[in-house]
């Protein structure tokens, strides 16, 4: 298993969110400002990273009876963390992800990753899969609210870019966005849950539009090569 | 007291719908609504643990982790309960109601990890319900859980049968569905109970 | 049964030792969450209404429940009541500004847990949300949303979180009246 492998696994072919189904209540939830969306998508690939290394270092050691138990309070564990340090430094954050930070623990990607994958792979294959499957789920996150965003409300960056006083980052949460189009003419529709369902549908389904033709494509290719040998 | 528990329990089941407007539980409700019984055999196993686990969580939170300022450890304490409570209760149903075991049986398991479950128990603590109210607010939660996932596994027996673009195939076409299902919801959020 | 008791004290070093790294994470920044939290609560209050400090004053708990804290502004600007009380989806916790006249001078949201892109507009720092506590300025006990009869347009697709915000700051209002 190599890196540049893993890398397209977790960003394309076995994307946590667009291939294998997985984590989606907070993918929906929150993706309504890029500031939430890249908060969350951090979030979920440190604690990813932190949880595979861990769990990797200590494959061997654990019994196979309560493997699961023992996933569920070392994720738990670094989800308090998380949650805590982000109280503490990004308070803003915190309070707009609301109960959806101690969720991660529930965040089938996590426990998934861990028992298919972990439980079977060095600490340096695991520490690649966390960064890679997070990196994975950050950009469905960051794709999920751009459209959300932009359609819905004609901003682009809320929460994160300032632009009132010069093109910067805000870590707090106050920037307003670009504003691309009058609030007005979007489809405020689209930040409510109806939109957090079609978005990520949508998303899905060209995902799974673009995988089929990549697979024909190479079927097509395959066939030719056969022809051109006969 | 009581309109506050009647506003409560609407809320949960039709106002603040746990699916439809607060997205917790969205795994089971894809996973297991492709057919209405399997769907209700959930829907039924979702009441029973969220209505428990509230409960029990309520006494451990108030009682062990406040009373000791180890706050920090909701996280940590509430999801080993969630997973032991639904350990014990798969056991207790295999002994002793074996005809409810039957019909909840397999779908027990898959609760541990439905963050409606834990949402619900991190919820009565944001919210500073008492014992009544929490207890309320699991178990017509999971009511509203189950009303959402009946009505969407009527709907997927349908859409089966329609026609939709070929990349739309399995989770798209369940989405879109489920968006409209919660447009139908956004109907109540206007609502307002004895105010 | 050997077996169970070696299984069952390896899940216990394992919470054990999770609950100690979390306890002493949580020894940390404990000092530096409630030093969030009281910026959070001071931005609040100057953000309605200005004032060099603050001044406990008491009130009557019996007669507003939903009310936290009086406070009386050091130069007799007026006061600052901070509510607590149920929103849509979960407690709101609010600061309201009310001057001498008993008029609203603002309000500002310190926590919440209202819906993303509906009741949570309420307390944003976007556009929609400035222009929406803006309405509040000015507004008297008598203050309400249009659908019972007020001043302030309800926010869109949150009429039960506008409607609770606005009977808290009448509250708040009524309670500073009741100071006389």
């Amino acid at each position: 298993m190599n890196i540049k492998n893993q890398f397209k696994e977790g960003l394309i072919t076995n994307n946590p969110v667009l291939v294998q189904l997985i984590g989606m209540c907070a993918t929906m939830a929150i993706t309504t400002t890029l500031f939430n969306g890249v908060g969350m998508g951090l979030s979920v690939l440190i604690i990813l990273t932190c949880c595979n290394v861990v769990v990797s270092a200590i494959r061997k050691i654990i019994p196979n009876e309560i493997r699961l138990a023992i996933f569920v309070v070392i994720i738990a564990g670094f989800v308090t963390i998380v949650d805590l340090l982000l109280q503490a430094y990004i308070p803003a954050l915190s309070a707009a992800l609301g109960v959806f930070i101690p969720l991660i623990v529930v965040n089938c990607i996590i426990i998934g990753r861990a028992e298919a994958f972990c439980q079977k792979n060095t600490i340096g294959a695991s520490f690649f899969d966390g960064i890679f499957q997070g990196l994975g789920y950050t950009v469905v996150l960051i794709i999920m609210c751009v459209v959300r965003e932009l359609l819905g409300s004609g901003r682009f960056g809320g929460g994160l870019i300032d632009v009132a006083n010069g093109f910067r980052l805000t870590m707090d949460g106050t920037g307003a966005g670009i504003q691309l189009f009058p609030a007005d003419l979007g489809a405020s529709i689209l930040t409510l849950p109806f939109g957090g369902f079609l978005t990520l549908g949508v998303l899905i389904a060209v995902m799974q539009y673009a995988l089929k033709k990549s697979a024909q494509k190479k079927q097509l290719a395959e066939k030719a090569e056969k022809e051109g040998e006969e | 007291m009581l309109t506050n528990i009647i506003s409560i329990s609407l809320g949960a089941i039709l106002i603040n719908n746990f699916i439809f407007s607060q997205f917790l539980g969205c795994c089971p409700f894809l996973g297991c609504s492709s057919k209405v019984e399997t769907a209700t055999g959930m829907g039924l196993a979702v009441v029973f643990v969220m209505g428990l686990a509230s409960a029990i969580c309520w006494v451990i939170d108030q009682y062990i982790l406040v009373a000791l300022h180890l706050e920090f450890l909701q996280t940590l304490a509430f999801i080993l309960v969630i997973a032991a409570l639904v350990q014990f209760v798969e056991m207790f149903l295999k002994k002793s109601v074996p005809s409810l075991y039957s019909a909840l049986g397999i779908y027990l398991p898959l609760i541990t990890t439905n963050c409606a479950v834990l949402g619900v128990v991190l919820l009565n603590v944001q919210n500073e319900y008492n014992f009544l109210e929490s207890v309320v607010y699991g178990v017509t939660g999971g009511l509203g859980f189950m009303l959402a996932i009946v009505l969407f596994a009527s709907v997927r027996e349908r859409v089966e049968f329609s026609d939709y673009p070929e990349c739309f195939e399995g989770f798209p076409i369940c989405l879109v569905s489920a968006a409209l299902l919660a447009l139908a919801f956004m109907g109540f959020s206007g609502m307002q109970i004895f105010a | 049964m050997k077996k169970i008791l070696k299984l069952t004290f390896i899940l216990f070093l394992v919470c054990a030792i999770t609950a100690g790294v979390l306890g002493l994470i949580n020894e940390m920044t404990y000092d530096r969450i409630q030093e969030q939290k009281r910026i959070k609560t001071e931005k609040a209050y100057a953000a309605v209404l200005a004032s060099d400090g603050y001044e406990e004053t008491a009130f009557d708990k019996a007669a507003f429940p939903t009310i936290d804290k009086v406070n009386k502004c050091t130069n007799g600007a007026g006061y600052v009541v901070t509510t607590t009380f149920s929103g849509a989806q979960g407690r709101i916790t609010m600061a309201v500004g009310v001057d001498n006249e008993l008029l609203c001078t603002g309000i500002s949201i310190i926590s919440h847990a209202e819906t993303s892109g509906l009741g949570a507009n309420a307390a944003s720092a976007s556009e929609v949300g400035v222009n929406w506590r803006a309405q509040f300025v000015g507004e008297g006990e008598d203050v309400a949303i249009t659908k019972a009869g007020g001043n302030i347009d309800a926010l869109a697709g949150a009429t039960i979180t506008s409607r609770a915000i606005a009977n808290a700051t009448a509250t708040a209002i009524a309670a500073v009246k009741s100071l006389g």
